[in-house]
């Protein structure tokens, strides 16, 4: 009975053996797998997990500060600021939420979230507005005259960047300020004007090779296959 | 999770590394600080659970953020608020030490949840790497010391003589974790040009995203301090994983360590970042540490400070009858926060929706500030599309290193100027004045749109009189900075020489 009962506490044992060296080595392979995928720069686009082993902490910079204006047109013409009433949480510093989102999946929830917890008339739709600087402005007066010599004459420029209906769906997008920027300083060759004239930046035609091969004479627009962006 | 006896004296380098059995002291220490350093961004979020985390308010998952949809389920308030509060409460426990291993997984898969829940405010790289710690805290035998647990296994007459051994690989995947991190973070400045000539950093420092960084604002303005700051950041973050398990090395590596987490404090404006990653170095001490800590004498008086919460602890598990379950306090102690946590944010009301006044208002804005912005179309200044225009003798990583007033006859004076991506392909000028404005000389050259910066050089021959000059920069025909500066010596007229490079 005792050989037995030990018998199998050895095997539990020897079994928790396996499971932590498996554990360790499941780790220290995500680990590598996201220290090796960001070096090679693979296998990190849609992969959501790669967040967690991948560390580019500070990986982008700009040299413009940006904040993120949200303005609502009333039905009467009236504009109203699509700010939270309540108070805005400001995650890492003073700055509100919505400034941090970068890849513009908070603003649709963020507008169709306001708009439904305060009272308002009927709203026609909502612009989104960046507003941008550059960074030196930010600099506190003593040490901006040290090193500027010049009076801090800070101008922000604002660029419309989207709108949406009141329940948060796009109407139009636009590049934003820094693309805007990048796409002028381009399109100013004369060369590249001509020839983008006489050019088309998308071309799709209703025939679709996969359906014509099956049989089908069915020709329908498509709709993902090539693009601009 | 004690392993087979075996492996109680590994015969290999590696099985020592892993299976060496140690008690757990650093871990305890991560234990109690760790849930601490990130238990208090958390607990700043309480009052806005809603509007973050449920299907209330406007979370955005990590998933979305990677296109791959909405795989975490959202819940409705009256589920995540309590769930909030109870992974507020096993923070605490986990710090005390209370149902230790079930108060860390608890906090572990809440706080990856919720985490993950709002990709946009709350999960950060900070977070991944407390999420992280606890995963591996969670597994490994923390609450062992120090720790209400170990109180109550004392108590229950359990007495073992000297504190218990378990293997530390636990604590050895936390240092692991460090190296990883850091091999990373190196690999991400070497693939960023800029960090090498100072841009990255001197916008990052300049930028009002975080709290106040006032010593950042004065570092961002000094080129020689951002670039030797960059070098010896990399080396350090390279050199990491080899040296750390080095008897000699791991104090200079740690020490470097909290000296750069100190720094992005300064010069950065980060709170969380640092405390999450210097609690993280408390997987570095072991059981020797302690060892030679209990030994110093001066530390006596610390000692017996430490001693203080131990003691609090024990009064207050003293109120409890021994044949009261641990397990049924903890459970009931959960309770308490569930619905505690539920009543506190019923009365907050974050929305005023139960509020006699009704829903608040919308702020209106006057058409006028509205039109502006909706129709702003100012093209950018050209001003604006330089950072800075400095004169000096020397660069360093490209960058003017020193600014200079005085010059004198034989000097190559060093007229820079750096601008501010993204910007067209430009023609930038410089003049030299003299003490009337009048033009000296005058040099241009291309600055194409993907330059941070020009560079003209002008060796000051004896052509110049002694007297004051200015260098002028001028672009689309508009002066933008202009430079004051005084030649002494020689004032026999000779040649001066005009280059840009």
């Amino acid at each position: 009975m005792a050989t037995s009962r030990n018998h199998g506490r050895s095997a539990m044992t020897r079994l928790k053996s396996v499971l932590v060296i498996a554990f360790i080595g499941a780790y220290l392979s995500a680990l590598s797998f996201g220290t090796v995928a960001h070096a090679l720069k693979v296998g990190l686009c849609g992969n959501t997990l790669s967040f967690y082993v991948v560390w580019d902490m500070f990986c982008g910079w700009t040299a413009w500060d940006a904040r993120t204006h949200l303005i609502a047109e009333g039905a009467s013409g009236q504009y109203y600021d699509v700010r939270a009433p309540w108070g805005e949480f400001h995650p890492f510093g003073h700055l509100a939420r919505i400034h941090h989102d970068n890849t513009n999946d908070l603003l649709p929830r963020h507008i169709q979230n306001v708009l439904r917890h305060t009272a308002h008339e009927p709203i026609d739709r909502v612009y989104t507005i960046e507003e941008v600087w550059p960074k030196q402005y930010n600099l506190p007066p003593g040490l901006y005259d040290e090193h500027f010599g010049r009076p801090n004459d800070k101008l922000s420029y604002y660029h419309l960047r989207a709108v949406f209906r009141d329940d948060g769906t796009p109407m139009s997008i636009y590049p934003d300020w820094h693309a805007k920027q990048k796409l002028q300083a381009v399109y100013d060759n004369p060369r590249l004007r001509r020839q983008s004239a006489n050019a088309t930046s998308l071309f799709s035609t209703l025939y679709n090779p996969s359906q014509a091969r099956a049989g089908s004479t069915l020709n329908t627009s498509m709709s993902a296959g090539l693009s601009t962006n | 999770m004690n392993p087979p006896p075996a492996e109680n004296s590994p015969r290999t380098a590696l099985g020592r590394f892993f299976f060496a059995r140690e008690t757990p002291y650093g871990m305890a220490l991560l234990r109690i600080v760790l849930p601490l350093a990130a238990g208090v961004p958390m607990t700043m979020r309480f009052p806005f659970v809603r509007e973050l985390f449920t299907t209330d308010g406007s979370p955005v998952q990590l998933f979305e953020m990677f296109r791959q949809g909405s795989v975490l389920p959202v819940l409705t308030p009256a589920v995540a608020v309590p769930l909030y509060g109870i992974m507020l409460l096993c923070m605490l426990t986990s710090i005390v030490g209370f149902r230790t291993r079930t108060s860390l997984w608890v906090t572990t898969v809440l706080y990856l949840y919720f985490n993950a829940l709002d990709g946009v405010g709350t999960l950060t790289k900070y977070s991944v790497i407390a999420s992280h710690m606890l995963l591996l805290l969670s597994l490994s035998h923390a609450g062992s010391v120090w720790s209400v647990d170990a109180f109550l296994k004392k108590r229950s007459g359990d007495v073992n003589v000297l504190p218990p051994r378990f293997p530390v690989w636990p604590a050895r995947l936390v240092q692991l974790l460090f190296a990883f991190i850091y091999f990373g973070a190196s690999i991400t400045k070497i693939q960023t040009a800029e960090f090498f000539s100072g841009e990255q950093m001197r916008y990052w420092m300049l930028s009002d995203w975080n709290y106040e960084n006032p010593v950042g604002e004065i570092v961002a303005m000094s080129s020689p301090l951002l670039l030797i700051s960059a070098y010896l950041s990399v080396i350090w973050e390279v050199l990491f994983a080899f040296l750390v398990w080095r008897p000699r090395g791991r104090i200079v590596m740690l020490g470097a360590g909290a000296m750069f987490h100190f720094m992005t404090w300064l010069t950065l404006g980060l709170y969380v970042f640092p405390a999450i990653c210097l609690s993280g170095y408390l997987a570095f001490v072991s059981e020797q540490d302690i060892l030679r800590l209990r030994r110093i004498s001066v530390l006596r008086p610390i000692r017996a400070a430490i001693r203080l919460p131990a003691l609090a602890v024990s009064r207050v598990a003293d109120i409890f009858p021994q044949t009261v379950p641990a397990g049924v306090v903890w459970i009931c102690l959960l309770a308490a926060a569930a619905i505690g946590a539920t009543e506190a944010e019923l009365q907050m009301d974050i929305y005023q929706s139960r509020s006699e006044a009704g829903l608040l208002k919308l702020m209106p804005i006057d058409r006028d500030i509205a039109l502006t912005m909706l129709r702003d179309k100012t093209p950018v200044r050209e001003h604006d599309k330089f950072f800075n225009f400095e004169i000096g003798t020397s660069t360093i990583g490209y960058q003017l290193s020193n600014r200079r007033t005085d010059y004198s006859v034989g000097d190559t004076m060093i007229a820079q100027c750096n601008l501010n991506p993204p910007h067209e392909d430009m023609w930038v000028e410089c003049l030299l004045q003299d003490d009337e404005e009048r033009t000296i000389e005058q040099f241009g050259q291309f600055v194409p749109r993907e330059s941070l910066r020009a560079n003209f050089f002008y060796t000051v021959d004896s052509k110049l009189v002694a007297g004051r000059y200015s260098m002028v920069l001028k672009s689309a025909n508009q002066e933008i900075y202009r430079r004051h500066f005084s030649l002494s010596g020689n004032s026999t007229p000779q040649i001066f020489d005009v280059s840009t490079n």
